[in-house]
C-alpha cells in the first residue's frame, strides 16, 4: 500500500505544496465542503424568502414598476384572512387532502401488507406498480383529461361498462360534482404507491420472533394484526401521511393541467389560486402574503415531519 | 421450503397473487393507453367504443415533430411527390410541412437543465454530504434541517421572488436560470441521501488511507467515492427525475428558449383540433426513459422518497 | 400530568416539541374547517405561533 500510485504522484509534489494540501485541517475541508451548498440554497430559498416578506408589507404589483409602493404594513394578511373566497379555496384543498390521504392510506397499506406475503414475483408487480409515482404529474395529468373525455375516454367506457350508465351522460372534469373526485382518483392512482412502499418498509422491519411468541401465546390472527401489525406500522404510516399532506397541501402541477382550477372554482386548490394572484392578476404585494401563510404553514407541517423522520430512523 | 408459522399459506399467497397483480394491471392501464394511442391514427384515438385493436401507425410521431398546415388540393398537386415516408403520411392527412415542430427543442432543453442541474447538484450534495457525515460542523442538525425544509417550500410561493431576482440578473428563462434553480431544489434531497450512503461506509477505510499518507481530499476522491458509487448512482438518477418532471418553475419561468418539456406538451395541438396521438407520442418519449430509470433504481426507491429515512 | 407539567416547567424538548406540534396541527385544521370564518382568521397566527415555539424549543436540551 505504501508505493501505492498516489503516494508516488504525493512524493512527486513539491513540498510546499503538499504541505499546504495536507495542511488544510478538517475544519477547513468542512468548511469548504459545505459552504457552496449553503451559499446556494441561501441565494435560491432564504434571500427570496426574506424578499417575499418584505414585499407582503407593501401594495407592490410586477407589472407597474413605475407605481410608488407603499407600505400597507398588515393589510394584505388582513384581506387575505377575512376573504370568504381564499377560506373556500382552502375547503376545497382540504376536501382534496383527506380524501387522497383516506384512499392512498387504504389502498397502499392494503397492497403493501398483501405483497407482503411474498408470493412468487412479488417485486416484479411491486415496480410496476410503482411507475405512476415516478412520472411527470403535468404530462400525465394532461393525459387524464383524454380518460375523462365523455363517450370516447378510457375512464368513462369502463364505469359505463360497469354500471351501464352512457358514457357520454357525465363528465368528470366538466362537472361541478363530480371535478373534485376526478383530481383525487388521479393522485390517488398516482401516489398510491408512494404510501405503499413506505408501509411496506414498515411491514418488513417487524421480526418473525414477535409473530412467533404471539402465536405461541395462541394469539388469534386477527389479534396479532391489531396489537403488533397496525401498531409496528404507524410510525411509517404517519411519515408517509405527513409527506402526502406537504405534498397535496402545495398541489399545483396534476390538478392545474387536469381541471385548471375548473368547473367554476370547484378545484381551484391553493396553488392554483395563488397562481393566478401572482402571475395574472399581477398583484405582488398581496399575493407575497398569500405565500408567507402558506410557507409558515408548510414549514410548521415540516417540522413534524422532521421529528417522525428521526422517529422512524432509530428503528 | 422451511416450515414456520410466519410463512403464509400457499393459498393466502395465492390469493395475494391475483389481488396485487389485478391492482397492478389497473394501475398500468392509463400508462399503456399513452403508449397505444401513440401509434393510433387520429380517428382512432377518439372512436367510439374505445379501440384496443387498431392498425398502428406513425401518424402522431410524425405529427408530434412537425408544423404543418392544411393544404388545398392545388397546392398538394404543386407540391409534387412526397419524397419520403414521413412526407407520405403527412401529405395522406391533406397538410403539407411547414418545417420541424418546438417539440425536439424542448426535449433538448430538458436533457440539458436535467443533466445540467443534475451534475451540479450531485458536486455540490456528495460535499455537503461528507462534510456532514465525517466533520462536525457547527450547527449541524440545524442546517441540515434548513436543507431539507427548502424543499418542502411550495414552489408558486418561491416562484414569485424568484422571478423578480431573475429578472434583474437576466437569468428569466435561460438554461443556466432553470439549472441553478433545480439544483438548489434537489440539494436537500441530494444531501440527505448522500449522507446516508457514506454514513454507512465505515470510517476504518478512510483512517487507513490517512496513516498511509493520503492527504483527508486525497482520502475522499480515491477511498470515499469508489465506495459511494451505488448510491451516487442512484442519487443522481433521483435528481435527474426530479428535473425531468419538475412543472410549475418551468411553466412560471420560462416562455421561450429554455422552455422543457412538461410545460410543452400539454399544449400540443394538432391542425383542426386536439391531435391527441401526437400528444401520447410526445408523452411517450418523455415517459418511458423513467420508467427504465425506475427499474435501475427499484433497490433504492425507498431511502429517495423518505430522504434516506427508511433502508429497508 | 404531573412529571409533564414539571417537564415543562423545567424546559425540556419532548413535551414542548410535542405542545408546538399540538399548535401547529391545530393551526392547519382552523385554515381548512369549513365551519368558521373567524376560525380560518385566526389560524395564520396559530400556526405561527406554534412553528416559532417549535423552532425554539427544538434547541432544549432532551
Amino acid at each position: 500500500m505504501s508505493q501505492s500510485p498516489i503516494q508516488r504522484v504525493a512524493q512527486a509534489t513539491p513540498e510546499p505544496m503538499a504541505r499546504r494540501i495536507r495542511g488544510l485541517s478538517d475544519r477547513t475541508i468542512a468548511w469548504i465542503f459545505v459552504a457552496p451548498t449553503i451559499f446556494l440554497l441561501l441565494a435560491v430559498n432564504i434571500f427570496p424568502l426574506i424578499w417575499t416578506v418584505r414585499l407582503s408589507f407593501t401594495d407592490f404589483r410586477v407589472n407597474r414598476p413605475n407605481r410608488d409602493v407603499e407600505w400597507v404594513g398588515l393589510e394584505n394578511y388582513q384581506r387575505i384572512l377575512t376573504d370568504a373566497d381564499i377560506w373556500h379555496t382552502m375547503q376545497a384543498t382540504a376536501h382534496f387532502l383527506v380524501w387522497t390521504i383516506v384512499l392512498q392510506v387504504l389502498i397502499g397499506f392494503t397492497l403493501a401488507f398483501l405483497i407482503n406475503k411474498k408470493f412468487k414475483g412479488n417485486d416484479l408487480w411491486t415496480t410496476i406498480i410503482v411507475f405512476p409515482m415516478m412520472l411527470s404529474p403535468a404530462v400525465v395529468g394532461n393525459f387524464w383529461t383524454f380518460l375523462y373525455q365523455p363517450q370516447i375516454g378510457l375512464f368513462n367506457y369502463v364505469v359505463a361498462f360497469f354500471t351501464g350508465a352512457d358514457p357520454a351522460s357525465f363528465s368528470m372534469i366538466g362537472d361541478v360534482a363530480l371535478a373534485p373526485w376526478a383530481i383525487v382518483i388521479a393522485d390517488t392512482w398516482m401516489w398510491t404507491p408512494f404510501v405503499m412502499l413506505i408501509c411496506l418498509a414498515g411491514l418488513r422491519s417487524i421480526p418473525d420472533s414477535i409473530y412467533e411468541a404471539a402465536e405461541c401465546d395462541r394469539a388469534s390472527k386477527w389479534r396479532q394484526f391489531w396489537t403488533i401489525t397496525v401498531p409496528m406500522v404507524l410510525p411509517f404510516l404517519m411519515l408517509a401521511v405527513l409527506f402526502r399532506g406537504i405534498e397535496n397541501f402545495k398541489m399545483f402541477d396534476l390538478v392545474v393541467q387536469l381541471t385548471g382550477g375548473g368547473p367554476g372554482n370547484t378545484t381551484t386548490l391553493t396553488s392554483i389560486d395563488l397562481k393566478r394572484e401572482a402571475f395574472e392578476k399581477w398583484r405582488t404585494g398581496y399575493s407575497s402574503a398569500y405565500a408567507v401563510i402558506l410557507f409558515v404553514t408548510v414549514f410548521g407541517l415540516a417540522s413534524i415531519y422532521v421529528k417522525a423522520l428521526n422517529k422512524v430512523k432509530q428503528r | 421450503m422451511s416450515f414456520s408459522v410466519t410463512e403464509p399459506s400457499a393459498r393466502t399467497k395465492w390469493l395475494a397473487a391475483v389481488l396485487v397483480v389485478g391492482y397492478a394491471l389497473i394501475t398500468i392501464a392509463p400508462l399503456l393507453w399513452i403508449i397505444a394511442t401513440g401509434f393510433k391514427s387520429p380517428a382512432d384515438s377518439i372512436a367510439y367504443p374505445p379501440k384496443v385493436v387498431f392498425e398502428p401507425t406513425l401518424e402522431g410521431y410524425v405529427n408530434l415533430f412537425t408544423d404543418r398546415t392544411r393544404a388545398t388540393q392545388d397546392m398538394l398537386d404543386a407540391a409534387g411527390e412526397p419524397k419520403t415516408w414521413y412526407e407520405r403520411i403527412v401529405r395522406a392527412q391533406g397538410t403539407v410541412i411547414n418545417g420541424p415542430s418546438r417539440y425536439g427543442e424542448r426535449f433538448l432543453n430538458s436533457v440539458i437543465i436535467g443533466f445540467g442541474s443534475t451534475a451540479l447538484c450531485m458536486i455540490l450534495g456528495t460535499a455537503a454530504a461528507y462534510a456532514f457525515s465525517r466533520f462536525r460542523v457547527p450547527l449541524k442538525d440545524d442546517l441540515l434541517f434548513f436543507i431539507l425544509s427548502t424543499r418542502m417550500m411550495p414552489p408558486i410561493a418561491v416562484a414569485i421572488p424568484i422571478f423578480l431576482m431573475f429578472r434583474n440578473l437576466g437569468l428569466n428563462d435561460t438554461h443556466l436560470g432553470m439549472i441553478l434553480l433545480y439544483t438548489a431544489v434537489n440539494l436537500s434531497l441530494s444531501v440527505w441521501l448522500l449522507k446516508g450512503f457514506i454514513d454507512e461506509i465505515p470510517v476504518e477505510y478512510e483512517e487507513a488511507a490517512l496513516i498511509d499518507g493520503y492527504t483527508r481530499f486525497q482520502a475522499f476522491t480515491k477511498v470515499v467515492l469508489p465506495q459511494a458509487a451505488t448510491g451516487i448512482a442512484s442519487t443522481a438518477i433521483f435528481c435527474l427525475i426530479f428535473a425531468w418532471n419538475e412543472y410549475a418553475f418551468a411553466v412560471l419561468l420560462t416562455s421561450g428558449t429554455a422552455q422543457t418539456a412538461p410545460p410543452f406538451i400539454p399544449t400540443i395541438i394538432g391542425v383542426g383540433g386536439k391531435d391527441w396521438p401526437a400528444v401520447a407520442a410526445g408523452a411517450t418519449i418523455f415517459l418511458v426513459p423513467v420508467m427504465v430509470f425506475t427499474i435501475l433504481l427499484r433497490k433504492h426507491l425507498l431511502r429517495g422518497i423518505t430522504f434516506g429515512a427508511v433502508r429497508k | 400530568m404531573k412529571k409533564l407539567l414539571n417537564d415543562l416547567l423545567r424546559l425540556r424538548r419532548g413535551p414542548w416539541e410535542m405542545l408546538a406540534s399540538v399548535l401547529i396541527a391545530l393551526g392547519v385544521l382552523m385554515l381548512m374547517q369549513p365551519f368558521s370564518i373567524a376560525l380560518y382568521t385566526w389560524s395564520f397566527v396559530t400556526t405561527l405561533t406554534g412553528t416559532v415555539m417549535f423552532v425554539i424549543v427544538s434547541h432544549f436540551p432532551e
